[in-house]
């Protein structure tokens, strides 16, 4: 009997062991209502955010209509004030765009070929620079893109012959060394052969060179088609020796 | 032997059953009223995000037309002072 009694003890035990640990995975009272507890106060609190937030917006939805109807009202104000001047300043705008973009993308020999219509697109741009219409931001904008675009199609021109192929150049050294001067730089068989030529070089590089007397080491001077001097070419040749007989003169 | 086997078995039983009863659980209402104020918490955080982005869209566009009408009023001014200026 009393061995009974204690098997019994001790198999209860046990049992009580097993049930209990499956038990306690289920929440006890206690824990639901710290749990309610703890989401109530945090619904509270969520649900006054939320109501502030919506104040907000709607506020903020209100400000953004106000200034829809001001910016409007300026912009309506605006193109009264050009009135009929900007349609055709828009339409000149168009008109260069559409020629840069004939422009553009030409060979090097179909550019060289239409080389007089880069002065006339810089004469439409001083044009539109000069109209009032042009003070407006967006449209100055425009002409500056413009004026990089043409100024881009100059650049590519100045560095072609008539051929449309990129100009040979030549690279400066020193005097000391290579006795580099325009004269001798003509003189040379690779360039001329001719140093009479020298003013060739000095027109076909004046973004480079402002006294002929002076380049500088490390300048890449282009090389035009060797040929006989232009008329413009001898005209600068004679100034320049004009104003060197001037100083000649003028010299104590 | 069936018969103290048996009288192991109930008397366990009763021991066991004793121990267990001492905890309550909630109720199935009571975890439901918990389930729906978690789901309600999850919806509001939610509806604040969705306001959250919302004010900042709003911030940026009123900060763009700002920009805008000042531009718009310098290009008055502009206008004006070059026709002024014959121009």
């Amino acid at each position: 009997m009393k061995y009974i009694i204690r098997l019994t003890i001790i198999a209860a035990l046990v049992s009580a062991f097993v049930i209990n640990s499956f038990a306690q995975e289920k929440m006890t009272k206690e824990d639901w209502q710290n749990q309610i507890k703890d989401v109530t106060a945090k619904q509270i609190d969520l649900k006054n955010q939320f109501t502030g937030l919506q104040k907000e917006v709607s506020d903020l939805q209100k400000q953004d209509a106000d200034k829809s109807v001001a910016l409007k009202q300026c912009q309506d104000a605006l193109t009264a004030l050009l009135g009929p001047l900007e349609a055709p300043f828009v339409a000149m705008l168009d008109a260069i765009d559409a020629r840069l973009n004939e422009l553009t993308p030409l060979s090097n020999q179909d550019l060289w070929a239409r080389r007089a219509e880069i002065d006339s697109v810089q004469n439409w741009i001083d044009i539109a620079q000069k109209n009032p219409v042009s003070a407006i931001q967006k449209y100055q904008d425009r002409l500056k893109d413009q004026q990089t675009r043409l100024d881009a199609l100059k650049k590519t021109l100045a560095s072609i012959n008539a051929n449309g192929e990129t100009m040979p150049t030549y690279t400066v050294g020193t005097w000391a060394r290579d006795r580099d001067c325009l004269w001798n730089i003509a003189k040379k068989p690779k360039i001329y052969d001719n140093p009479f030529l020298w003013p060739k070089i000095w027109q076909g590089n004046r973004d480079q060179i402002k006294n002929p007397d002076v380049i500088q080491k490390g300048q890449k001077l282009k090389i035009p088609p060797k040929a006989a001097l232009t008329k413009e070419e001898n005209s600068a040749l004679r100034r320049y020796w004009s104003k060197k007989n001037a100083q000649a003169t003028a010299k104590p | 032997m069936k018969k103290p086997f048996a009288l192991i078995v109930l008397g366990s039983a009763i021991v066991a059953g004793s121990f267990v009863g001492c905890s309550s659980n909630p109720s199935e209402e009571e975890m439901k009223q918990l389930n729906d104020l978690k789901a309600e918490v999850t919806s509001l955080e939610k509806g604040i995000a969705a306001q959250q982005s919302e004010k900042a869209a709003l911030l940026k566009s009123i900060a763009d037309k700002d920009a805008q009408l000042t531009q718009c009023a310098k290009d008055k001014d502009a206008f004006q002072q070059r026709l002024k200026s014959g121009q």
